[in-house]
């Protein structure tokens, strides 16, 4: 059988790990015994103290800590929650918060980047400057290149679909936006391929639609729908 | 006030050993005091491109390690008394040697020299990291095809993390006829891509194939590409030189073909 009570410190003080099954009473004298065993190793420490493993009610919860506190010299400052439930909820709200803040923010960056450079952004990026192929920007959040875009693009890295990418040359070799990737037309072969690109360019932005990726000229229109 | 000058490329076999070879006996011509240095240890061809093979004693891997003086690894140039060769190792490999003892023994030669022209190997692992250690200048080597402007590319993005200050394109093995078809990137193409200072433009020449065969660089010769290294000479001396004209004159049967192909 497991140990009713196990003790494991973490950064606070000590997580305490306890048996479901048990009757609170027998427990709390496992409890008395386990921090009696390790007195010596806990003398007159300050610590937070959390619970795992049972559901406690606010009054169990006490008197653990009084029978702790009552047997030994530990001085017991607070108890942490430990709850994965509204761990994953706070977690949840600093995430969206981010995600907010990625769209809204941005960050300026000066010079051509060159194959192999990575640029990495938690906020949305304004590029002044190429983006060579070989070269990659991620982003959080939307993704402008005054310049041309002949690299990797990658907006909303969070998985936010809403995200954009413009460049007033657009010629990506692969763009993805949230969890949707597109990549570029296989070049045209043969002897025109060097004349065809001489096309005019002219500025563009893709967004996500349908779950496909869409290259298209900033209108009016457009700019109002992202 | 001497200038290290790196000459790189990051692919191989688009002419760094040759473009080394010509614009240091270019300047050597211009009356400064150079000395190349072949940092392709294992794979040395400088010295072979400059005729100089037969005369190693010594190489760089001896100087760095204190087997040798400097005096005695320099090999002077019997045709250029301006000029003088350290050549690279051959029976080593990158790692003899590190990117600090190449700036200890660059500050040495930094005394002497006018142009210290560093012969850079191909990639971008050791050979290259102890190049570049010491430049404050580079050349960076291209041909007008994609795979070498990539490369050249990843290069000059090192060049700028690695702090060498300035850093100027040569476009090399230029085929003007290839480029009237729109089959090869003209000059424009290439520095919209790389976006740096054009410093030298060199078209494809049989004679280079002749003259780095023969050990005797053609620079200052006749032809158009001795007369395009002698043009990027002067510009590294920070004269105001005129690109050269690499149109080719053609015939009057050839104009009165393309007035028919216009038509």
């Amino acid at each position: 059988m497991s140990k009713p009570v196990v003790l494991k410190s973490n950064r606070y003080g000590i997580n305490l790990i306890l048996d479901d099954s048990m009757e609170f009473e027998s427990l709390l004298d496992c409890i008395r015994e386990r921090f009696k065993d390790s007195e010596g190793f806990f003398k007159n420490a300050k610590m937070a103290i959390s619970f795992e493993g049972r559901k406690l009610t606010q009054e169990e919860e006490f008197r653990i800590v009084e029978t702790i506190t009552d047997h030994t010299s530990i001085n017991i400052i607070c108890i942490l929650d430990n709850d994965a439930l509204r761990e994953e909820l706070i977690r949840q709200k600093i995430e969206r918060f981010e995600d907010e803040q990625a769209g809204k923010t941005g960050e300026f960056y000066k010079g051509t980047l060159r194959s192999g450079q990575v640029l990495d952004c938690e906020t949305s990026i304004v590029i002044l400057g190429d983006i060579n192929p070989g070269a990659k920007v991620i982003s959080k959040g939307n993704i402008v290149v005054l310049g041309a875009l002949k690299g990797n693009a990658y907006a909303g890295a969070n998985g936010n679909e809403q995200a954009f990418v413009a460049a007033l040359d657009m010629d990506p070799i692969q763009i993805k936006i949230g969890d949707v990737m597109g990549r570029s037309a296989d070049k045209v072969t043969g002897k025109k391929r060097l004349k065809k690109q001489k096309v005019v360019s002219e500025p563009q932005v893709a967004i996500v639609k349908d779950g496909n990726i869409y290259i298209e000229p900033i209108t009016k229109g457009l700019l109002n729908n992202i | 006030m001497s200038e290290v000058i790196v000459i790189t490329s990051g692919k191989g076999g688009v002419g760094k050993t040759t473009t080394t070879a010509n614009v240091g006996t270019g300047l050597a011509q211009l009356d400064k005091k150079v000395v190349l240095i072949d940092t392709d240890i294992g794979l040395r061809n400088l010295d072979v491109v400059m005729g100089l093979e037969n005369r190693i004693v010594y190489n760089l891997v001896d100087v760095v390690e204190g087997n040798c003086r400097m005096k005695q690894a320099l090999i002077k140039d019997k045709r250029y008394p301006n000029l003088s060769l350290l050549p690279s190792a051959q029976t080593r490999d990158k790692s003899a040697v590190s990117p600090e003892q190449m700036i200890k023994l660059i500050e040495e030669l930094r005394e002497e020299f006018d142009y210290i022209l560093l012969d850079c190997p191909a990639g971008i692992e050791q050979g290259f990291k102890n190049a570049i250690a010491g430049a404050d200048r580079a050349l960076v080597v291209t041909t007008p095809e994609v795979s070498a402007i990539r490369d050249a590319d990843r290069i000059i993005g090192l060049l700028g993390a690695n702090e060498v200050k300035r850093t100027e394109l040569i476009v090399n093995r230029l085929r003007m006829d290839m480029v009237k078809r729109g089959d090869m990137m003209n000059i424009n193409d290439v520095t919209d891509i790389l976006a740096i200072d054009l410093i030298g433009a060199v078209p494809d020449d049989e004679q280079i194939v002749i003259s780095t065969n023969q050990g005797e660089p053609l620079v200052g010769s006749d032809c158009l590409a001795g007369k395009a290294f002698a043009n990027i000479c002067h510009r590294i001396l920070g004269e105001e030189v005129p690109f050269l004209d690499l149109e080719i004159k053609s015939s009057v049967w050839g104009k009165l073909k393309e007035i028919f192909k216009k038509n």
